[in-house]
């Protein structure tokens, strides 16, 4: 793999993000080692979304460290795979399935390069490992929650990276397409691969994650699930009061553009 | 006079407006794809307007140096449009961040101030210098008959210029659109992007003006790219259906300003090729909006009207099912399917043609083929009913609905019901369900 094992997979040191001038997420410090499923919970407005866009540099941190096998961003880039929110996605934008699977390649491509014959083999295969074949030429918009989100799984696995970052993958997903996503997230597992997954249902935080981050603007709690998922954590991630906060931000937000 | 097609590109009067139309309308149809499908149509009227002062301001300050004839006033008339068309959009960035207006109001504002300000321009010099302001007027309602062959030059550049853009950027302007976050994550800089995308978008918008002018320049970015849409589902040949229908649309807008006066014996009426152009390209997308194989209009009222027939035919079928062969008259199919006599006959006509009704003495019952196809709805009409009270839906309640499911449910959904519902053999109301083929 090529991958020094004494390294974690992913190290935040210090990572603060403000809108404005309120935090919405306080000085987070985690590392996480190579392998595990790991699960970022956190009530709504927890920063969960928040904190994944940070650590791939789509919004600027106020500071902070993020280092993914002891390499910054820029360098360890082809190493990372992104599964988006489903509400970022245009779903009426004109693209068939097999289109978007093949832009897991894009990463890897020259702005000169065309897609070989090899390559869309590739894309092919990753369709099939979803399940997905024979909706290589569907229009997106024509398939139900759940196909779309294994479209994007099937992307992501074409990426070939180390580490996979997944937005809420089950959000709109039927309950037997969320069982076969979590075994294709446990054959990835198992060659090795860390998987980042935000997650918001409680039930099955057990038994999907090796290793939980809990989050409630600042962290609450990160480990191993048998260790961190205890009732005490689990009151404080969920009974904090972040409401105070969400009107503190709004209100700094009116204040600082001139408004009453 | 009569010109052949070819003469449209060799004559030295028809080739300029001809060639540098079709290099204007491929451009700002191309550009039109990203405007559209960006959901931002309103941006190109905008913007086309608000160049209208940079011409007037161009023309007026130009002309007091060079001669309004000379090559390098047009490209420098065109350059005054491009800046005063990018101000207007930085304006409506700027009102729209700074003084958080909404984007539609923003894009109104800029349009009709901008544009104002452009006629204050031109009528100042409408009495005073009355050669500058035909010029100027050339661009509002766009004017190839003085175009020259340095015109085809400088748009089949410009035209370049936008073709490669749009092909280096293709992937990232497929990421940017469909899913930024994603590109974001494998690096891309979307701010370099967007700031290409909006020059490219100003460029063709510019380029188009001299021909289709000012007033009807966001329908020649529109037209042809919602009609490619309608036509594709995939962006490469959006963009190529796009490019296709714009280049049409600029030769046929040239080839009717000439030939309609010369067919109809009257040579003095003079159609401008600007309104014809665009008149050309909103045609097409009208025939798109209403043909198109998948999406238009009419091709689905005509899906609707035989999927109505269809379930005609089903409920004939059913009902000699459920004669038990007594057979039927004319009469009775009409009573019975509130159909029109005459309908009724058509309908009977086209389920013998399908070999599944005998007649005789003037009775029609099923044949066997028909009795299979019928007994295939039955089944279907009880598996439903079984389904929607297996559902927890009241006996009573599920008639209506699988009167409609009957016609629609497929050989796969039959078959997941059958499974579902362990091969039933009975309906909800106690009335057998029949087998496939057998009885």
């Amino acid at each position: 793999m090529g991958i020094m094992s004494s390294e974690p997979a992913l190290s935040v040191k210090q990572l603060t993000v403000n809108y404005d001038k309120v935090p919405v997420l306080w000085d987070i410090n985690f590392s996480i080692p190579a392998g595990n499923i790991v699960g970022v919970i956190g009530p709504n407005g927890a920063g969960k979304s928040t904190l994944l866009k940070a650590i791939l540099q789509m919004i600027d941190p106020l500071s902070g460290k993020v280092e993914f096998f002891g390499l910054p961003f820029k360098k360890a880039r082809k190493k990372i795979a992104y599964v988006p929110q489903r509400s970022s996605i245009d779903w009426d934008f004109p693209i068939t399935a097999i289109e978007v699977v093949m832009m897991g390649l894009y990463g890897r491509l020259g702005l000169f390069s065309w897609i070989s014959a090899k390559e869309k083999n590739q894309a092919l295969e990753a369709l099939e490992l979803v399940g997905m074949t024979s909706f290589a030429n569907r229009q997106i918009s024509q398939l139900s929650g759940g196909q779309q989100q294994r479209i994007f799984i099937a992307r992501a696995l074409l990426q070939d990276a180390d580490i996979y970052f997944m937005d809420e993958p089950f959000a709109g997903v039927d309950i037997s397409t969320e069982q076969s996503i979590m075994q294709l997230l446990r054959d990835l597992k198992a060659k090795g691969k860390t998987l980042f997954i935000v997650h918001h249902d409680l039930n099955t935080v057990k038994s999907y994650f090796d290793w939980v981050i809990m989050l409630n603007t600042s962290l609450v709690a990160c480990g191993p699930v048998g260790e961190v998922c205890t009732d005490k954590a689990l009151n404080e991630a969920y009974g904090k009061g972040s409401f105070v906060l969400d009107e503190a931000a709004r209100l700094s937000l009116r204040r600082s553009s001139g408004l009453k | 006079m009569n010109y052949s097609l070819v003469d449209f590109f060799t004559d030295p009067v028809l080739r300029a407006p001809t060639l540098g139309s079709i290099f204007m309308c491929l451009s700002s149809s191309l550009a039109g794809v990203i405007v559209v499908i960006r959901k931002r149509s309103l941006l190109g009227e905008s913007l086309s307007h608000a160049s209208y002062p940079g011409i007037a301001l161009g023309v007026t300050l130009l002309a007091s140096f060079f001669s309004p004839s000379s090559d390098g006033f047009a490209i420098a008339v065109l350059f005054c449009a491009f800046i005063s068309s990018l101000v207007g959009m930085l304006l409506i960035d700027l009102l729209q961040k700074r003084f958080s207006v909404k984007d539609d109001a923003a894009l109104c504002f800029v349009l009709s101030s901008f544009f104002g300000l452009g006629v204050l321009i031109a009528s100042r010099i409408q009495t005073t210098h009355a050669l500058w302001y035909k010029q100027v007027q050339g661009f509002l309602y766009g004017q190839t008959a003085t175009m020259q062959d340095i015109h085809i030059v400088i748009y089949a550049v410009l035209l370049l210029v936008t073709g490669s853009l749009i092909v280096l950027l293709y992937r990232d302007i497929q990421m940017l659109i469909f899913d930024k976050a994603f590109g974001q994550s494998i690096g891309i800089n979307f701010r370099l992007v967007e700031i290409v995308i909006l020059f490219l978008t100003v460029l063709a918008i510019v380029i188009g003006i001299r021909s289709v002018g000012i007033v009807m320049m966001a329908g020649m970015l529109i037209a042809p790219a919602l009609a490619a849409r309608q036509l594709t589902q995939s962006l490469k040949f959006t963009f190529l259906i796009s490019g296709i229908i714009g280049a049409l649309s600029g030769f046929l807008g040239n080839y009717f300003s000439v030939m309609i006066p010369y067919y109809l014996h009257a040579e003095k009426l003079s159609l401008p090729t600007g309104p014809m152009i665009l008149l050309v390209a909103s045609f097409i997308c009208l025939l798109a909006l209403l043909f198109a194989p998948q999406k238009g209009l009419i091709t689905r009222m005509m899906r609707v009207v035989k999927f109505r027939r269809n379930c005609q035919l089903e409920n004939i079928l059913k009902a000699l099912w459920k004669d038990l062969g007594r057979g039927v008259t004319l009469k009775e199919v009409s009573s019975m399917q509130n159909l029109s006599l005459s309908i009724a006959l058509l309908r009977i006509r086209k389920l013998s043609s399908k070999g599944w009704l005998d007649c005789t003495n003037k009775r029609y019952c099923l044949s066997s083929s028909g009795e299979v196809k019928a007994r295939e709805i039955v089944r279907l009409h009880r598996l439903w009913e079984l389904y929607l009270v297996h559902l927890g839906a009241a006996k009573d309640k599920v008639h209506a609905s699988a009167e409609e499911m009957e016609h629609v449910l497929t050989p796969d959904l039959e078959k997941q019901l059958t499974d579902l519902l362990n091969d039933p053999l009975k309906d909800p109301h106690d009335q057998p369900i029949p087998h496939k083929g057998g009885k």
